[in-house]
């Protein structure tokens, strides 16, 4: 029965989501299953190995678009799910398993680079991601054991080229589907407000490095699927196809199909496939092996793109949310208790002897001139930044920035959904992908709650926030922090620069916040505001506590 | 002894050129927050100009050519490189610096590597080229190693050029004027400094010197593109690890020059790791050195 249940709502997202663009895209796939009929073995074979570096790209696309991560080592990726194969296979290990494993081992190598360079800048991350592909590259040309050196590893039997065709086709699909689950689950609006502003994702509580994980860690695996079932379908494991140019073909096309779609990338290995049958033809006239013109053509297609600042051929649609019912507003009882605090920045003492108590249902206001160590204790407060001495202790707290940050990509709506993705049960990765009907429901219900929430204090709900006005936008960072079901909410000066109507306006949220029973220390130099809503004015002055009222 | 003092001179060779690379790489990465991914094929591009300029396309010896005729080469090669280098920055990498656009500098940045690299290539298409040694230098066999002596020359050469580019940026106003755009290119703009410029005649200059010392080191064996690819990823590999800091740079390419020869020729007892490990092993190392520093990067706050 609760199957019989759980079947007819998923029929019915479906019918609802369902549009002329979903047939479209229906029947490009049914007409690509059937492309295997009307051409010969050795283009099939060509067209599904087409088809194993779309999965692989998809996966790219995943990391480079929703995470903005430039990484480089996704052909390294793809040979260490070749190298894996390809020994099982000679090993007497069936396909599928030994596609499953190759997989497993693109998704751990791309794990341990994510793990161990995620926190560097993304310049660096591109650099180092760079250094895996060589390294990869040079050790399985170099070193015969992975894959028989210059002469290759040989791996005989498999399925025929039109059954890697038709499993091709499948997991390409598949791969798209998983890419746009992911794209408007928890992990994936993470991700993007991430990319968008990291600080302020942090500053939201975001897990932003545990994320960006898991984004190359998904990518990974992708690429060692493909990378495991390519090397069947080729027979031979040739290090030389696994060289850094894959790893830069699989980026270009990326970026020509576009990284912000499930299927853009898709579009890119088609686009790139066409045009290198003409290069080829040119070339040939040209004398020049296919392989240059191949590199040729990538190159300057990926200038072409970058220069013309080209999002892609393929835009993402703009995403839907469904209604819900609204869950009433609880706050468990919580306070923020900081003992003792203590900074310094060298000979500067920021902060010094701090001690604080929130409690749940007021407002604190933290004032004090400029310098007088408001930021850093903020920043201690929030665990952003390792007091030298004293402690804090909290059931949860978040902080708002003192410039207006919000993700400029995001609707308010997704915003509030982004920050609510922590309270989450049936969000994880495995049950966005699968859609089960209480990950739909809990979606459905962040996404009325949030609506709910824009609609009660004026704020449009669905434009891009970059659109918004700016008390809009610092309403909505209020909102969302308020959004993360932190008890405690930190919040830097949200009324500068505010008119006396803009800042009456953001202070009567800060009043609904309170009266919800959220603990709300106030950085303000607005003394209007501040006696308007504080309960407890705290004076900090050179890093001390200097009045308490 | 023998084998060390072997491991000495041509590690130490090797490693000052990638130190140099590693210099032009700091240096790019200090006053524009971007890695120059095309830095090795760029210097490919001057490595391959002036053979053609010395002794064309075709198959060439180490005697072929004379000295003034390699002269004007080399200055041929390193022109081209510089001015490579300049346009790149200029077409390829600052429209998307200025933009924010990472995605965008690094794919354009990948995108100069992979058509300098087709291009070059395309005329010259043979696996390996000889390339022509006006020096004509000799070996000496010391305590049983045998020393290139050109070894000591490309190191002193890679050296001498890295103490005078201290020196352009220590006592010029070039240099003082790049210090400034490196500490703030936006104030550097608002002052009046011809930043555009200054971060052109960088990237040339930091392209016409490591394209010097790899001219210099090409005829102690077998050159193609890949050879100059890796010096670009060894420099890479050598700013990574001190976090693009030009004067630890250099030290850091001379280390991975060392641990390459180590690799290729140290063994205890029996057990050698040889040759077949002589890139993977200074790139597992620099990518562990890398990770270890990136677990103590402080958390970016606002």
């Amino acid at each position: 029965m609760t199957a019989a249940l759980a079947f007819r709502g998923a029929a019915r997202d479906a019918r609802a989501a369902w549009s002329l663009r979903t047939w479209l895209t229906l029947a490009a796939f049914v007409a690509a299953a059937c492309v295997p009929a009307v051409t010969g073995s050795a283009r099939t074979a060509d067209l599904a190995g087409g088809l194993y570096l779309a999965v692989a790209a998809v996966g790219l696309a995943f990391a480079v678009g929703i995470g903005g991560l430039p990484s480089l080592a996704q052909g390294a990726f793809v040979a260490v799910g070749a190298i894996t194969a390809a020994h099982l296979l000679a090993a007497g290990v069936p396909t599928a398993p030994s596609a499953i494993a190759g997989g497993a081992a693109g998704a751990l190598a791309a794990f341990a680079a994510g793990a161990l360079f995620i926190r560097l800048p993304r310049a660096a991350f591109a650099a180092a991601t760079w250094i895996v592909a060589w390294l990869v590259s040079l050790g399985a040309g170099s070193i015969t054991w992975f894959l028989g050196g210059s002469e290759g590893f040989v791996v005989a039997g498999g399925p025929s080229p039109a059954e890697h065709y038709e499993l091709a086709l499948g997991l390409t699909a598949l791969a798209g589907l998983a890419y746009a689950a992911l794209a408007r689950a928890p992990l994936g609006l993470r991700l993007a407000a991430a990319r968008d502003r990291e600080t302020a994702a942090r500053a939201l509580g975001i897990p932003v490095e545990r994320a960006r994980a898991v984004a190359v860690t998904l990518s990974g695996a992708a690429a060692g699927l493909a990378g495991a079932l390519g090397v069947q379908l080729a027979g031979v494991g040739d290090p030389a196809q696994y060289g850094p140019f894959l790893s830069f073909k699989l980026f270009v096309v990326v970026l020509i199909g576009g990284a912000a779609s499930a299927y853009g990338a898709v579009a890119g290995v088609i686009i790139l496939g066409v045009l290198s049958v003409v290069a080829d033809a040119i070339g040939s006239l040209e004398h020049v092996a296919a392989a240059r013109s191949h590199t040729l053509l990538a190159a300057v297609m990926l200038l072409g793109v970058v220069s013309l600042g080209w999002d892609g051929l393929v835009r993402p649609a703009r995403r839907g949310w469904s209604g819900g019912r609204t869950r009433g507003g609880t706050v468990a009882p919580a306070a923020l208790v900081a003992r003792t605090l203590g900074k310094r920045y060298g000979e500067v003492v920021a902060v010094d002897d701090v001690s604080l108590q929130l409690d749940p249902g007021t407002v604190t206001a933290l004032v004090g001139p400029n310098g007088s160590g408001k930021t850093t204790l903020l920043r201690l407060l929030t665990g952003a930044v390792e007091p030298d001495r004293g402690t804090v202790e909290h059931g949860g707290v978040v902080r708002t920035l003192q410039a207006t940050s919000i993700f400029p990509s995001l609707s308010p709506l997704e915003h509030l959904v982004t920050a609510s993705a922590g309270l989450r049960r049936h969000g994880g990765v495995l049950r966005s992908l699968l859609s089960t009907p209480k990950a739909r429901a809990e979606e459905a219900r962040a996404a009325a709650e949030a609506r709910s929430a824009l609609t009660r204090f004026g704020v449009p709900v669905d434009p891009p926030a970059s659109e918004l006005t700016v008390t809009d936008q610092r309403i909505l960072m209020l909102l969302a922090a308020a959004a993360t079901g932190a008890p405690a909410i930190l919040v830097d000066e949200p009324t500068a620069g505010a008119s006396f109507a803009e800042a009456q306006r953001i202070a009567g949220v800060v009043d609904v916040l309170r009266a919800e029973g959220r603990a709300i220390l106030v950085v303000e130099h607005n003394l209007a505001v501040v006696r308007k809503i504080a309960d407890r004015v705290v004076a900090l002055d050179a890093g001390r506590v200097v009045e308490t009222a | 002894m023998a084998v060390a003092l072997q491991i000495l001179a041509s590690g130490f060779a090797a490693g000052a050129v990638y130190g140099l690379v590693g210099v032009g790489h700091s240096l790019v990465f200090r006053l524009t927050g971007v890695v120059h991914f095309a830095f090795g094929e760029l210097i490919a591009l001057g490595v391959f100009v002036t053979l053609l300029v010395a002794a064309g396309s075709g198959p060439v010896s180490q005697t072929t050519v004379g000295g003034g005729r390699f002269l004007v080469a080399l200055l041929v090669g390193l022109v081209v490189t510089a001015a490579a280098s300049a346009g790149a920055y200029f077409l390829a990498i600052e429209p998307y610096r200025a933009r924010g656009s990472t995605i965008g500098w690094v794919g354009a940045s990948l995108a100069v590597a992979f058509a300098v690299r087709t291009l070059l290539t395309v005329f010259f298409d043979r696996p390996a080229y000889v390339f022509p040694d006006p020096l004509r230098l000799g070996v000496w066999n010391v305590g049983g190693a045998t020393i290139q002596q050109r070894s000591l020359v490309v190191a002193g050469v890679a050296l001498a050029l890295a103490a005078l580019g201290g020196m352009l940026l220590l006592r010029t106003r070039f240099g003082r004027a790049l210090e400034a755009i490196a500490q703030d290119f936006d104030a550097a703009v608002v002052v009046g400094l011809p930043v555009a410029w200054l971060v052109g005649a960088a990237f040339a200059v930091a392209g016409a010197a490591a394209g010097l010392a790899a001219i210099l080191a090409a005829p102690s064996g077998a050159f193609d593109v890949d050879a100059a690819s890796l010096y670009g990823l060894y420099g890479l590999l050598a700013a990574l690890v001190v976090r693009f800091d030009p004067r630890r740079a250099l030290a850091a390419g001379i280390v991975v020059g060392l641990v390459q020869a180590a690799v290729t020729s140290a063994h205890a007892g029996g057990a050698q790791l040889g040759p077949a490990y002589r890139d993977v092993v200074p790139l597992a190392l620099g990518l562990v050195l890398l990770a270890w520093h990136a677990r103590r990067l402080p958390q970016v706050v606002e």
